[in-house]
């Protein structure tokens, strides 16, 4: 795992290499690259606002409890241990929010059970859907209903055969 | 997302409404703080990788790069705005790199050409595997697997691998059959 950590600087070590090469100004190139970050979160941000707002209700209000326990039949129906249900519905809206939660289920139920694998499968073959529309459509006019409806789906799946490889794994 | 948006919403201010009438606009202000929060790191991640993708594309790597991956890219996203795929291929590769933020400036640039271009099948397929996570390596679940004491903090990388690949291709195969014809 020591490995990775190599890629970052390495990525940017051969870039800079190879632009220099290239002859390019790279202080000024980089700047200019930079320039565009304020333009991108000021589009960004209405849309994150309105998302994380729904995520901290949604978490705050107990709906999110609620729904863990009346779902809770369902997911151990489908081979999902229900104690990571609150993660299951909280990954879509907030990647922080669910980090933490993950981070008290691994220490809650130990790292290596079968329910702390379950966990790590589920938060890391997932993705925050409903934070990545936002980002990804800021502004745009269109119908989400379809890609988020398919992107949540896909997140579900994954989360099923993770479970069901956690068991048989 | 307007639907979505107004059920989770209401759904919330109700439940509130009877067990904690008070919590509600602390609820929503902790919403709009995070928000912020959230926005500055965001900000500084984007400096950085924009910076990078500039001297990427100035440097004539990223056409470079982009040229190997057109005729794979072009049929997946059936764009054949050059400019547009390429920044599709950055998102990909910043994506499976799993580098953190990276993903994220080409990929909006790229949304924004697809949308533009009316090319709506084009921007919902690069949505999906970016919400379908492409991730080789879950570097943040291994890095809390070893705080938490695991034994092989890696050991979950198989399964993870397996479900995200099926789900991710389940995605595209959604999208591409719920095309509208033109």
């Amino acid at each position: 795992m020591k490995y990775a950590a190599l890629l970052l600087p390495l990525l940017f070590i051969a870039l800079f290499v190879y632009a220099l090469i290239r002859k390019v100004r790279l202080y000024d190139c980089f700047t200019e690259g930079v320039k565009g970050a304020v333009p991108l979160i000021l589009s960004i941000f209405p849309y994150l606002v309105s998302v994380l707002i729904l995520s901290e209700l949604f978490e705050r209000s107990g709906l999110s409890a609620l729904l863990t326990q009346g779902l809770a039949p369902a997911f151990s129906f489908l081979g999902i241990p229900p104690e990571i249900g609150k993660l299951v519905l909280l990954k879509p809206f907030s990647g922080s929010g669910s980090t933490a939660l993950l981070a008290d289920l691994l220490a809650q139920y130990g790292a290596d059970s079968y329910i702390g694998r379950c966990a790590c499968v589920a938060f890391g073959s997932s993705e925050t859907v409903f934070f990545i529309s936002a980002v990804y459509f800021a502004g745009s006019k269109k119908s989400l209903l379809k890609p988020v409806v398919i992107a949540l789906f896909s997140n579900f799946l994954s989360l099923i055969l993770g479970c069901l490889f956690c068991k048989i794994m | 997302m307007n639907v979505i948006f107004a059920v989770i919403f209401l759904a919330a201010a109700i439940v509130f409404l009877v067990h904690d009438p008070e919590g509600f606009l602390p609820a929503m202000l902790a919403g709009g703080q995070k928000a912020a929060t959230v926005c500055f790191a965001l900000l500084a991640s984007y400096c950085v990788w924009l910076g990078f993708f500039k001297v990427l594309e100035k440097s004539g790597l990223s056409e470079r790069l982009a040229r190997g991956l057109y005729p794979a890219a072009r049929r997946l996203f059936r764009s054949q705005d050059r400019q547009a795929l390429a920044l599709a291929c950055q998102n990909i590769a910043a994506n499976l790199l799993g580098l953190p933020g990276a993903p994220t400036p080409p990929g909006v640039a790229a949304t924004q050409k697809f949308l533009a271009a009316g090319n709506d099948y084009a921007a919902d397929m690069l949505f999906v595997l970016n919400a379908t996570s492409l991730q080789l390596l879950p570097t943040t679940v291994i890095a809390l697997r070893a705080a938490a004491g695991s034994s092989s903090p890696a050991d979950i990388l198989a399964p993870t691998l397996l479900a995200t690949l099926v789900s991710t291709l389940a995605g595209a195969a959604l999208v591409i059959l719920t095309r509208r014809r033109a």
